[in-house]
């Protein structure tokens, strides 16, 4: 029964928060220099002709109106058609397509539901590389604040954090794929090739969840009952696994739920660095193109997965620690 | 350990909170290191182009791809980083780039930090209606992936570098806010503030004389950290051609040239990779030192 | 009564070592617990109490260590056993902390723990068994509806429940030692006088012998066979509680018993009240409550935190509100001060309203009435200097120029007796009885007329004590103050004010004069409170004759009729049905209780409606 009402509540919110991020974001496209028709039509078109499309298109009328129009269909689930992109062959970018006509373009919800699953497999692998690397490295240092494995944790984190993404996405490219040939690089065309973008975004998530383990971890130990759980006659293996972790895996969820915008900005420069099929590397191309319904569709999207992903760390949390239900 | 009663030792010299934490940050390695490589680095950025009088953007196409000193053959002492494809001084790019990395990281952090507080502080001292309103704000602009929406305005509109610092401070300053609202949440439930108000004073002199000393060093000190992390946004959007224009050197338009190149001159998008790491290590040991600092002088305190 | 030989410490000796050498805690501590003996230590802090706990429950460690002497257990010797020591400690020597609240993991339920806890001890037992036996113990331990609340987290206990809780935790492992490490200290004085019954009776039906760890004389005394004085980390004599009493042999000793303040004694004067019969302050039918999230749920409740308060208080007098934690007191001194207004009634003062004043007639209304803080530690700015923040009023109200207000900062710390050496100081040196008297100076240096003391001197020592109310006396002399004490500590009101109002759940249960309120008290609850108050003192109530076992209701969802009618032993019928309201006892005091009021004196419907 909570939980239905808690969601409700939760989903109404998310609601709000989607359609505000899309007036924002769509405001913006509209009250920013740069005629996307002119680049649409192709630069020698007249402007007569210009100016007939973007009647055509409704992009003449108040941004208000446009915006009612838009969300109303979004509503019913459609998100558009792309401005630029042809309804076959998507992943090409940067030809120009002046002939094109209404029909012929691309839905915004195809485009991004083919690039999704990409990114999410991208994603996740990434996710576990990182967890594999930052979860001993963390709670070692939690567990022995001042020592070795606490300054080990400080340095790595420190490395790992001042390392730039595009760079090292390139060294890595040139190290591991181009001189020793272990991983293929460029493209996609399996699961092999995931697995380098998915490194160097470990990279870069990592430093977070070994600062955050860190932390949460030394601070649980110093709780008065993991002390008395000791004199209670719990043996140490116990506490840690049992108690400490349990407790520390709450801020580690809530640092996910923050984080998740800044894997979306790791995600965009790795996707463009290797040119991996996924959300980033659409992202980048609607925007170099200036495809504003693939743009506006894209930030509905990721919005709306930020507020999921952020429902479902927030009933995970309580479900642990129960106190944040009340 | 909880309440323990041994003798106490007679009480250290006191100092403010945050003199402490400079001590305590001082006296660890890290933060010395991180100070070192910090200000030689930016040492070098001020005064080594001037001094070499080498124009970042002159080119030389005689020279063109040197390879860096001792590590192919063919280089050449006048260029110790080598040349890029058009001959240009890896070195002084590099620093040149550092001059501007560090410049909008700065004030982006500065520009992150005053909206933030601002928002924070209000909506953390007045609660209720304003709060709701504030917080909801801040939770649209969080669930914006921030990086969409700085290079939607940056590649629609033209990057020019104080619209490369609006953009990333207006993108960045919600956490802040949070931050400040639930610490002056947590300090305005105190009772010195309930104290002050009982005396008579006024809601702006608590929030700025009472409040904002005590709750802005804290998160000034982790914001250093934050400059890192912008600088590294900069490079980003540099290399993705949404920052400062070519041919002005950053280190990101400088690696995205480099990455044509790095079959036959890998240094060209390697080198300036260094330059970064190094910078943005030195600020994240200063910054990872401080955070720590802060947190144990906190961790005591309250 | 007593068994043979359980503990026997001969010679124990904890030092301190740092770098800077070894400093001594404990220094010969040598004393025997048989079964089912209960065996108090008391001192000061900084006596070595706590360390000696910990010691017997192998939970030194560095820089604390055991540096001679001998803790035989059962005969086998932990000092020189380490790993024994480590095998006994949970299962046969168990340990019961001053911190209920965070004893448990929050994340688990309590009875898992307590279950786990079992496990880890005893191996062998399943876990159907030993959820059973948690189940049991805590009914034994009067824990109502104990397997519904084998279910819930530690935060949805109260601090006695969870002591409860906690004890069942210890003696689960049929333990032959129990060491009680200040248990009653967070608790009030009538849940803290049940917990004390309770182990009494755990210790003789478990075959327990028990160290009763305690900062308080009279709870050890009331608690213990035989009473230990550490000081300075050593036994200073060790007695029979009525022996110690009668004949302590110790200076320390002596020194202790007679700092004690006493509720019935003949010879310390009840304190009158001025001769004004203008009221300063008038408190009328004040009510406030708060919403909070539903616990659980959606939704907002009332907590209802203040309920109809009324008193006056009048110039020259001293005034004290009492009640244990949740009953209001805070609320109402934030109604008192103006912080908030009522949801209904008025605060008065001179005759101005406080609650309807608009701010800035409150900021002039403020020069005359002032607060001085509970909490030493919370309530000074820790960035700023003493100076600053004793001119910091002056500067709101725009008194003075930078030189005058300088000169005054100095005079009123000379008066409150600070040192002009802290002028610059920042308050993070300051002893807590130094920061209370920066407190008492900041709110006396706009020259009030009313000072309100919210549990000013709870965070102090005896002695410490002692002083400021001295300096209070004096202050009130030299300047015609009026104090409201608002304070959960009996004794302290019992010397200082003339006329008090006992609070109960948000209610004004009794208002009555001094010794009125001590030697006869109206209402049962004021008897409870008494019964339960710590003191060497033939008591002029018994507990067991005043308070039954409970806790109060909670104040979101109230019971009708007398909120203390769960608790009380003479509660009759109409008490579960209609509410009490003050009505005069005699002696110039009032009395929420029905056994006072003539049964014709009917409610009306009106007020039964309220």
């Amino acid at each position: 029964m909570f939980i239905m009402v808690f969601l409700a509540k939760r989903l109404a919110q998310g609601t709000l928060i989607v359609v505000l991020v899309a007036f924002v974001i769509f405001t913006l496209l509209r009250v920013v220099p740069g005629d996307p028709v002119r680049l649409m039509a192709g630069g020698m078109a007249p402007e007569t002709l210009i100016e007939q499309i973007a009647t055509e298109m409704g992009l003449r009328d108040p941004i208000p109106v446009q915006f009612g129009r838009y969300i109303a269909s979004v509503a019913q689930g459609d998100l558009g058609q792309s401005f630029m992109r042809p309804a076959s062959g998507a992943a090409v970018g940067g030809a120009s397509f002046d002939d094109m006509t209404r029909s012929e373009r691309a839905r915004v919800l195809d485009l991004i539901a083919e690039a999704a699953p990409k990114t999410l497999q991208l994603a996740l692998l990434a996710m576990v590389f990182a967890l594999i690397v930052a979860v001993p490295i963390g709670v070692a240092g939690g567990l022995h604040p001042g020592r070795w494995p606490d300054r080990m944790a400080l340095y790595l984190g420190s490395v790992f954090v001042s390392l730039p993404n595009f760079w090292l996405g390139i060294v890595l490219a040139l190290l591991l794929s181009v001189k020793l040939g272990w991983l293929p690089a460029i493209g996609y065309r399996g699961f092999a090739y995931t697995v380098l973008p998915a490194i160097v975004l470990a990279v870069e998530m990592a430093p977070f969840i070994i600062r955050t383990l860190t932390v949460s971890v030394a601070q649980i130990m110093r709780q008065s009952f993991i002390d008395i759980a000791r004199i209670r006659g719990l043996s140490r293996l116990q506490i840690i696994v049992r108690h400490a972790l349990k407790n520390a895996s709450v801020p580690l969820l809530n640092l996910l739920g923050v984080q998740f915008s800044m894997l979306l900005g790791g995600v965009l420069v790795v996707e463009f660095i290797f040119d991996y099929p996924g959300l980033g590397l659409l992202t980048i191309n609607a925007v170099l193109q200036r495809d504003f319904p693939l743009i506006q569709g894209i930030a509905i999207v990721t919005s709306a997965a930020f507020v999921l992903i952020n429902i479902a760390v927030d009933l995970a949390t309580t479900a642990i620690d129960p106190r944040l239900e009340y | 350990m909880s309440e323990i009663d041994i003798p106490q030792p007679p009480a250290k010299p006191v100092r403010t909170l945050t003199s402490r934490i400079w001590h305590l940050a001082w006296a660890s390695v890290e933060f010395r290191i991180g100070l070192c490589v910090f200000t030689l680095l930016l040492l070098a950025a001020l005064l080594y182009p001037e001094l070499r009088g080498i124009d970042p953007t002159a080119m030389n196409i005689r020279a063109r791809f040197t390879p860096p000193l001792l590590l192919a053959e063919g280089f050449s002492w006048a260029h110790p980083l080598g040349t890029d494809q058009l001959g240009r001084d890896m070195l002084v790019r590099s620093l040149v780039g550092l001059r501007y990395s560090l410049l909008i990281g700065v004030t982006t952090v500065v520009l992150m930090l005053v909206i933030g507080c601002a928002v924070g502080m209000v909506a953390g001292y007045y609660g209720g209606r304003i709060d709701m309103l504030l917080m909801r704000l801040t939770d649209a602009q969080l669930s914006i992936p921030m990086i969409i929406l700085a290079i939607t305005i940056l590649g629609v509109a033209r990057p020019t570098i104080p619209a490369i610092i609006l953009v990333l401070g207006l993108s960045g300053w919600p956490v802040y806010a949070r931050v400040m609202r639930s610490t002056v949440m947590a300090e305005r439930s105190k009772e010195y503030v309930r104290g002050a108000r009982v005396l008579g004073a006024s809601d702006a002199r608590i929030m700025l004389s009472l409040l904002l000393p005590l709750v802005l060093p804290p998160i000034a000190f982790v914001a250093v950290l934050d400059i890192a992390r912008m600088m590294i946004f900069e490079s980003v959007l540099g290399f993705l051609g949404l920052g400062v224009q070519p041919p002005t050197p950053t280190f990101g338009n400088v690696i995205a040239e480099g990455r044509q190149y790095l079959l036959n001159a890998w240094w060209i998008a390697t080198m300036p990779g260094v330059f970064l790491f190094l910078t943005l290590g030195s600020i994240n040991l200063m910054g990872a030192a401080l955070e720590r600092a802060r947190n144990s002088v906190y961790g005591g305190q309250r | 009564m007593t068994g043979d030989s359980l503990l026997s410490v001969q010679n124990l000796c904890v030092d301190l070592n740092t770098s800077a050498g070894s400093t001594a805690i404990l220094r010969d501590i040598s004393f025997e617990i048989a079964t089912r003996q209960i065996v108090g230590v008391i001192g000061a802090s900084g006596s070595g109490k706590t360390v000696l706990a910990r010691a017997l429950a192998s939970w030194l460690s560095p820089p604390l260590g055991i540096s001679a002497g001998r803790i035989l257990f059962q005969g086998r010797d932990l000092v020189a056993d380490a790993g024994l020591a480590k095998r006994l400690s949970g299962r046969e020597i168990a340990y019961v902390g001053g911190n209920p609240a965070g004893a448990l993991d929050p994340t688990m339920t309590v009875g898992t723990q307590i279950v786990e806890k079992l496990r880890a001890v005893r191996p062998g037992i399943s876990v159907t068994d030993a959820r059973k036996r948690a189940i049991e113990l805590l009914s034994a331990v009067r824990i109502p509806a104990a397997h519904q609340r084998f279910h819930e987290y530690p935060f949805q206990y109260s601090g006695g429940m969870m002591q409860r809780a906690m004890i069942v935790d210890a003696l689960i492992s049929d333990p032959a030692l129990l060491i009680a490490d200040n248990i009653t200290q967070p608790l009030d004085v009538t849940i803290a006088a049940q917990i004390l019954k309770l182990l009494r009776e755990l210790a003789n039906e478990f075959d327990t012998g028990v160290l009763f760890v305690c900062s308080s004389l009279p709870v050890a005394c009331d608690a213990s066979d035989r009473v230990m004085v550490l000081h300075g980390g050593q036994v200073v004599e060790q007695q029979p509680p009525a022996a110690l009493v009668q004949r302590p042999r110790h200076a320390y000793t002596q020194g202790l018993i007679a700092e004690l303040p006493r509720l019935w004694d003949e010879t310390t004067p009840a304190p009158m009240h001025g001769d004004a019969r203008q009221p300063i302050m008038s408190v009328r039918g004040v009510s406030r409550s708060y919403s909070v999230r539903k616990p659980g749920g959606l939704g907002k409740v009332q907590v209802q935190a203040v309920r109809q308060v009324d008193f006056d208080v009048y110039a020259g007098d001293n005034f004290g509100v009492v009640g244990e934690s949740g009953c209001g007191k805070s609320s109402l001194m934030r109604l008192l001060t103006g912080l908030e207004q009522p949801d209904s009634g008025e605060v008065l003062f001179e005759g101005t309203n406080v609650s309807t004043s608009s701010s800035a007639e409150l900021r002039r209304l403020r020069r005359r009435f002032q607060l001085v803080l509970q909490d030493p530690y919370g309530s000074l700015p820790p960035q700023s200097t003493i100076g600053a923040i004793l001119e910091e009023p002056l500067k709101i109200h725009r008194i003075g120029s930078a030189r005058e207000r300088r000169a005054r900062a100095a005079e009123v710390m000379n008066e409150v007796g600070l040192p002009p050496s802290l002028y610059h100081e920042l308050p993070m040196g300051l002893s807590a009885g130094q920061r209370q008297r920066v407190n008492v100076a900041r709110a006396m240096i706009l020259e009030p007329r009313l000072l309100i003391m919210d549990e000013t001197l709870s965070a102090l020592d005896q002695t410490e004590q002692g002083k400021m109310l001295s300096l209070f006396e004096r202050l009130q002399a030299q300047h015609g103050f009026t104090y409201i004490f608002i304070s959960h500590d009996l004794a302290m009101v019992r010397r200082v004010c003339s006329r008090i109002a006992v609070m109960y759940l948000g209610e004004t249960v009794e208002v009555a004069p001094n010794r009125k309120l001590f030697f006869d008290p109206a209402h049962p609850y004021s008897r409870a409170l008494l019964s339960a108050a710590p003191t060497l003192e033939q008591r002029r109530y018994r507990p067991e004759e005043c308070l039954l076992e409970g806790e109060p209701p909670s104040p979101i969802d109230l019971p009708p009729g007398c909120s203390f009618a769960n608790r009380c032993p003479h509660a009759f019928d109409r008490c579960r049905l209609e509410s009490p309201r003050l009505r005069s006892s005699g002696e110039g005091a009032l009395s929420a209780c029905f056994l006072h009021q003539p049964s014709s004196q009917r409610a009306t419907t009106a007020e039964l409606l309220r």
